[in-house]
């Protein structure tokens, strides 16, 4: 594996940062769009103000740009393997709640497991390329949720599906920062190993 | 004993001579101007329905004597209608500024506070001390979903009202218009406009949080806009302008993932290039030029009986023709 500073590293870092920027704007749109037809079938008020939904990774961060590179891609790696479950619940919740009565909603939430999952997989290949370990899932994943009342369910579902949107925009900025060039080194900034 | 008295437009006030009873012979002035004494009850002066031109000075004097009994600041005025707020981030993300003002004056002092809670937590407005009516915040936390609810109290002698706003991070992003722009024609070129501009200064970080710029531009004579979005780029050539029309142009610009758009940057003016030069030449310069560049078009004369079409000649005979007869003008030159 080519050394975290060479040359090719730094181009296929940028490469990889470039085409997570698409990812992660497609992304956004797409939950945008999910956001509003979830709302209205889920007949939710959209201004709704929605607590802290326990096990959803918040995207709100202090001191985000004094934050590593590393830190970045560990911290949305997180994040995106926490979506990947909640999303995975929420469907198997839909499933049950509406069987094929809202196949609309189905596929749009399924679309959009599928581009966490990926985002997912993008976020590990950048790790890789920094030869960080990648951190392992936990074997079990979180214990199951209590069972929810079918109003709880959609609110959770509210409070999921718009702490991602704010994470695919917290995704970009995240990449756009990684793929600068440190100006002495050319490395991106912050993913030397912290002495 | 002096002090300030506030009351409203349209009040009935009643001043009293001090500890003077109220059967005392006493003189009222306004400003210094005796007032008549069919605003009197005994020593009381009466106003009715004061109104704003009332403001000022009221002083009594004991009778006799003159000795100065009592004075007191009449200071008419109005309690504070809904004051009108305005919180924006035009230097995301590194805060975001809030900005005040009563939609109608009061004629007397206000003061006001603001207040800005996120979630459960306080923050502090810092004021500007110019203009006053503004305050600033830095953000603490970035990618919130927590709303920011920032209220406005504003407090004078004779009432208060407030006015409450609640937004999310993203939702107040607005940049300042777009700095410099500059448009210039192309020359030889005379569909092409070349527009340049920087962007806002107080914009603090262009790269990791680029901004996208939508352009809009239009003969002056005409009504209608044309319109171009650039996701990325501080320039951009118009390639479809009339040839020799003034244009008006003007750009304003975005957070390529938030928020929403500027205002319109100041306008600026071009012209497209055209052959036709601005000042009319003389005959012996139009010599000159041709003994210079043998090829090119060459300017019609004064005239102005001519297209803009081709004018063709070479030595000290300038022929102005349209353009369907400059092959026939140039075999009649080889003759």
């Amino acid at each position: 594996m080519a050394a975290a500073d060479s040359p090719s590293a730094a181009l296929r870092r940028r490469d990889l940062c470039s085409r997570g920027i698409r990812l992660a704007g497609k992304m956004r749109a797409d939950v945008v769009d999910l956001l509003d037809a979830y709302v209205e079938q889920q007949g939710l008020d959209a201004s709704a103000s929605v607590a802290a939904v326990e096990g959803v990774p918040l995207a709100a961060v202090e001191r985000w740009d004094e934050q590593t590179g590393t830190q970045r891609l560990l911290e949305n790696l997180a994040a995106y393997r926490a979506f990947r479950t909640l999303l995975a619940q929420m469907l198997e919740e839909q499933r049950e709640q509406l069987g094929e009565a809202d196949a609309g909603l189905g596929r749009a939430l399924a679309a959009v497991l599928l581009q966490v999952s990926a985002f997912a997989y993008h976020l590990e290949e950048l790790l890789r390329l920094e030869s960080r370990g990648i951190p392992g899932e936990e074997e079990d994943g979180p214990p199951p949720p209590p069972r929810l009342s079918l109003f709880e369910q959609k609110l959770r579902g509210l409070g999921v599906l718009r702490e991602l949107a704010q994470w695919a925009v917290r995704s970009v900025r995240d990449l756009r920062q990684l793929a600068k060039p440190s100006p002495a080194t050319g490395t991106a900034p912050g993913l030397a190993e912290s002495p | 004993d002096s002090h300030t008295q506030y009351e409203r437009v349209g009040a009935d006030v009643t001043m009293k001579c001090g500890s003077m009873d109220w059967d005392a012979a006493v003189t009222w002035t306004a400003n210094g101007t005796d007032i008549d004494e069919s605003h009197l009850n005994g020593s009381y002066l009466i106003l009715k329905n004061v109104d704003l031109s009332q403001s000022g000075q009221y002083s009594c004097y004991e009778g006799s004597s003159w000795h100065l009994k009592y004075q007191t600041y009449l200071r008419v005025g109005t309690p504070p209608k809904e004051p009108v707020l305005m919180c924006r981030s035009n230097n995301y993300p590194k805060g975001f500024y809030c900005s005040w003002h009563l939609p109608t004056p009061t004629y007397i002092p206000n003061t006001f506070n603001i207040s800005v809670i996120h979630g459960t937590k306080d923050m502090v407005c810092e004021k500007d001390a110019i203009p006053k009516n503004r305050c600033h915040i830095r953000y603490l936390q970035l990618f919130s979903t927590v709303k920011y609810k920032v209220t406005l109290t504003v407090t004078n002698a004779l009432g208060k009202n407030y006015t409450t706003l609640t937004f999310d991070e993203f939702a107040i992003v607005k940049p300042d218009p777009p700095e410099s722009v500059v448009a210039k024609p192309v020359p030889n070129n005379p569909r092409r406009l070349e527009v340049s501009w920087q962007n806002p200064s107080s914009w603090p970080d262009p790269e990791s949080f680029p901004l996208k710029f939508f352009l809009r531009y239009r003969p002056l004579i005409l009504d209608q806009w044309q319109h171009v979005e650039l996701s990325d780029g501080t320039s951009h050539t118009i390639t479809d302008a009339y040839a020799g029309k003034e244009y008006i142009i003007q750009v304003a610009a975005k957070d390529t993932d938030i928020g929403t758009w500027s205002d319109w940057s100041v306008a600026v003016h071009a012209t497209t290039w055209t052959e036709e030069p601005k000042h009319l030449t003389t005959e012996a310069q139009i010599t000159e030029t041709t003994s210079a560049s043998t090829s090119s078009f060459m300017a019609p004369p004064t005239t102005k009986i001519c297209d803009k079409g081709a004018v063709v000649g070479s030595g000290a005979v300038a022929v102005c023709w349209t353009a369907g007869l400059v092959v026939a003008a140039y075999s009649v030159l080889f003759i």
